[in-house]
């Protein structure tokens, strides 16, 4: 017996020696967290931003983001705009290569494209496209893939053709969904040729990918940053203290109720900014009560102190809302709801002033239940937003907070919802991408607010100058705030902690930070 | 006889195994398709069209019983079909990956938690009711009740970000990275294994054989090592099949306070985002994990103990 365990001893000593010899570190310029693991880094199957934002390091579109985050020339050098906004041509770069050598031309982004609106394919982002020509049709069967409106005129000039004039279509043009795929590797993401400022060197799911500097990158000149590695932490906490330890340069985020400390500890290293998103309460109109008095929806937000809110309960550098689409996109101001100028005294004032018009009876036969999917922010403010309806209103909530998915099925079926958590991401920086959630009939729209003038507004902006555009999607935001489908309660941040070594990260309302603009000032000794 | 009582045996608790198995899987496959929501369901309602594709691509449009039948079928070959969250990867592929990871941690802490769990006990159970004997106890007390999600950050936050002797998280098979987390696993285990053999050696110590050992003018040394120590460890050995089992496969909240890629976060990650593939696939390898190591303390217990023998009365 002694023998084997001496054995069983030996055995087990000599491999952790060999496990200790085996691991050997390369330097890495740039550490980032990443948040979640990327759910796919095939082009077509990548949702989350997690995915999309390796992609846009890894590949290149016909457009991409600057510095700033800043639409910018990708893998087109120039483009036209032909046929009253109905068709694009894009010149696309000399130099564009992929990175086996071989060029990048018109028929890579074709095949790309015929190969995302292939029902094997099951692209789930394909939808984003569905202003080019026919792209709906062929989503819904009728039509092959082939009919789709992207045309190889030559090898380096491609025609976009769409249905109706769509300037946000540029932006879409720098969505992984649109990317250009190489003849060889298609289904192979992991060894396929790609187009962008880096190359995959290596990805070990949940724990990091590497990537390395593409020599055939047409910006290679401006790549300051040989090696990038992302690292998926899925808990902000597990991220700071990384950071902290001096393992990360770029944070993906920070964890909640940490604001305050980073603020004091870390100051030179916070950056928090302004982000296209809004965080609101969403309406049920199909509930008998919410959806019969608009004052009442209006009391219902008025009676919400989101200075309170924002500085106290979330106190992260959110933002107090009172539009639903954020502050930030160019050419576009917000049309705030008319008592935002407002003190809190008064529109506490206007707020009881309407609830007694509005002719929802004596407050406290009101029962309302505010449903939110689980999670420490979203149970502080629906906490919050009860007891200030309490004290201003004297109505009662009920708290009701249910699983994600259980949650965001309840929200789409709309039966037994009444208040519940929502909110908007921008995909594209243009209101929009916000408005057209509450058009009439739309998926996502899940306060099932339909109103003919806001529709016929959104739906005229088509045929209109930019300038002209804009003011009618300001008309059609202004009467969405008179309805109040939803209450708007903050506009979000991002935040990361960035390392004072780092250049080249400048915040922006995207929150897009592709890393070849990247730099790292070597630590002076 | 005894060798062949011991094939027997071995033979019929492997057979056992599979309708184990089948009730296993048939259970979890319908318990997680009667979670509500599905994989492809999120903040942003898919169109209809590229719904049926998905559902096409994942034969999620096939009637329930056709689909549990085909996954029936397809791990019947060893197959655990893609994942539908990690769609770069399939669930074998994910499970290779993870596991090396969570049996390395957990086995390194199993490992720790025997030697010095038994040590710690065996100590306190000859130096019975004094000053020692509480104090490793106390210690031992201390290590069940305080959480690992209260150790981790603590360890962290003294050991990397303060001291920056060791990394805060994140892995590379490197030995720094596994430190604080076998630590933080182990603590629990040594501590439990720590009782356990100290209340059994104090019963074994006062049995007559061990009386007879020292009648014979054994040294004492020898009386605990060839005598005391086998039967001692007999309740350790039970309580390690499944607690190994459940170490190896990953711990949840160890992974996600350091960051590490093993097992444990899909179980949890998989049911959240309705990875049905995911989840049967890490819940099958944990069935025929903890089954196995049942089955090898089953057969450590024979060997260690003279009574337990499997073959038929004469």
């Amino acid at each position: 017996m002694h023998a084997t365990s001496l054995r069983i001893c030996a055995f087990l000593i000599s491999t952790l020696t060999l496990m200790l010899a085996c691991q050997e570190l390369a330097a890495t310029d740039i550490r980032r967290g990443l948040g979640p693991e990327p759910d796919s880094l095939h082009i077509h199957q990548a949702r989350g931003l997690a995915a999309v934002n390796l992609l846009r390091d890894l590949r290149e579109g016909l457009l991409t983001f600057d510095q700033h985050g800043e639409l910018a020339p990708g893998q087109a050098a120039s483009w036209e705009e032909l046929d009253d906004g109905r068709r694009y041509r894009f010149y696309l770069r000399s130099d564009a290569r992929w990175s086996n050598g071989d060029p990048v031309t018109a028929a890579d982004f074709v095949r790309a494209w015929h190969r995302a609106f292939t029902p094997e394919t099951a692209a789930a982002t394909a939808g984003l496209l569905k202003d080019v020509r026919n792209a709906s049709e062929i989503l819904k069967g009728n039509g092959e893939p082939a009919a789709l409106g992207i045309v190889a005129v030559e090898p380096g000039v491609l025609d976009v053709l769409l249905t109706e004039p769509a300037p946000w279509l540029l932006e879409i043009l720098a969505h992984p969904v649109s990317y250009p795929l190489h003849s060889k590797g298609q289904d192979d993401p992991l060894h396929a040729p790609v187009n962008g400022s880096f190359l995959l060197a290596n990805w070990t799911p949940r724990a990091s990918i590497r990537l390395e500097r593409n020599p055939q990158f047409h910006g290679l000149d401006s790549v300051r940053v040989e090696t990038v590695e992302y690292f998926p932490i899925e808990e902000p906490a597990a991220e700071l203290s990384r950071y902290r330890a001096g393992e990360l340069e770029i944070t993906e985020t920070i964890p909640a109720g940490r604001y305050d400390w980073l603020r004091e500890n870390l100051a030179a290293d916070l950056r928090v900014a302004p982000y296209l998103g809004t965080f609101w309460l969403g309406l049920n109109l199909k509930h008998q009560v919410l959806g019969y008095s608009t004052r009442l929806r209006q009391a219902l937000s008025l009676a919400i102190n989101r200075d309170i809110l924002t500085a106290t309960v979330l106190g992260a550098g959110e933002l107090p809302a009172w539009s639903v689409v954020p502050p930030g996109i160019r050419g576009y101001s917000p049309s705030l709801m008319p008592q935002s100028e407002f003190s809190q005294a008064q529109r506490e004032a206007e707020a009881v002033r309407l609830f007694e018009l509005s002719g929802a009876g004596r407050p406290e036969s009101l029962l309302l239940e505010l449903r939110y999917n689980t999670s420490g922010v979203h149970r502080r403010v629906a906490v919050a937003v009860a007891a200030m309806w309490k004290q201003v209103l004297g109505v009662n909530t009920q708290l009701v907070n249910e699983e994600w998915k259980v949650f965001v099925n309840n929200r789409r079926l709309g039966v037994i919802t009444e208040v519940f958590r929502g909110g908007w991401i921008a995909d594209y920086a243009d209101p929009s991408s916000f408005l057209d959630l509450f058009t009439g009939g739309n998926a996502l729209n899940n306060t099932f607010y339909s109103n003919r003038d806001f529709d016929l507004l959104l739906k005229s902006t088509g045929r209109v100058s930019a300038g002209a555009r804009m003011k009618l999607l300001q008309q059609a935001e202004a009467q969405l705030m008179q309805d109040m489908p939803v209450i708007p309660l903050y506009y979000y941040v991002s935040r990361h902690l960035v390392n004072p070594r780092i250049t080249g990260f400048s915040d922006n309302v995207r929150d897009i930070h592709l890393s070849r603009y990247l730099g790292l000032i070597s630590e002076s000794r | 006889m005894r060798q062949e009582g011991l094939l027997r045996h071995a033979a019929v608790r492997l057979l056992g195994l599979i309708p184990t198995l089948l009730v296993l899987i048939t259970i979890a496959f319908f318990l997680i398709r009667m979670a509500p929501g599905g994989p492809f369901d999120g903040e942003k309602v898919l169109p209809p069209e590229i719904r049926a594709n998905l559902d096409a691509n994942y034969h999620l449009d096939e009637p329930l019983l056709q689909q549990y039948f085909r996954y029936l079928g397809q791990i019947i070959t060893g197959d655990f079909g893609p994942s539908f969250q990690y769609k770069d990867w399939t669930v074998n592929e994910l499970i290779a990956q993870g596991f090396p990871v969570s049996a390395t941690v957990g086995g390194l802490a199993m490992l720790l938690a025997f030697v010095l769990g038994t040590l710690i006990g065996t100590v306190a159970a000859l130096r019975q009711n004094t000053a020692v004997d509480y104090s490793v106890m106390g210690v031992a007390m201390l290590g069940i009740s305080i959480p690992n999600f209260v150790v981790a950050p603590l360890l962290i936050l003294g050991l990397a970000v303060y001291a920056g002797w060791l990394p805060a998280g994140g892995w590379d098979w490197s030995w720094q990275r596994m430190i604080l987390p076998v630590i933080t696993l182990a603590l629990p285990a040594i501590a439990y294994i720590a009782r356990l053999t100290r209340g059994s050696m104090i019963e074994v110590l006062h049995s007559n054989y061990i009386r007879t050992a020292r009648a014979k003018g054994l040294p004492e040394s020898l009386v605990i090592r060839r005598h005391a120590f086998k039967p001692a460890i007999l309740p350790v050995i039970s309580y390690m099949g499944p607690a190994t089992a459940a170490l190896i496969t990953g711990s949840v909240v160890v992974e996600r306070i350091y960051s590490i890629p093993g097992l444990g976060s899909y179980f949890v990650q998989g049911a959240l985002n309705r990875d049905y593939t995911l989840v049967m696939g890490v819940v099958v390898f944990y069935g025929v994990v903890i089954v196995v190591l049942n089955f090898i303390v089953d057969l450590l217990y024979a060997w260690l103990n003279p009574r337990i023998r499997y073959s038929e009365a004469p």
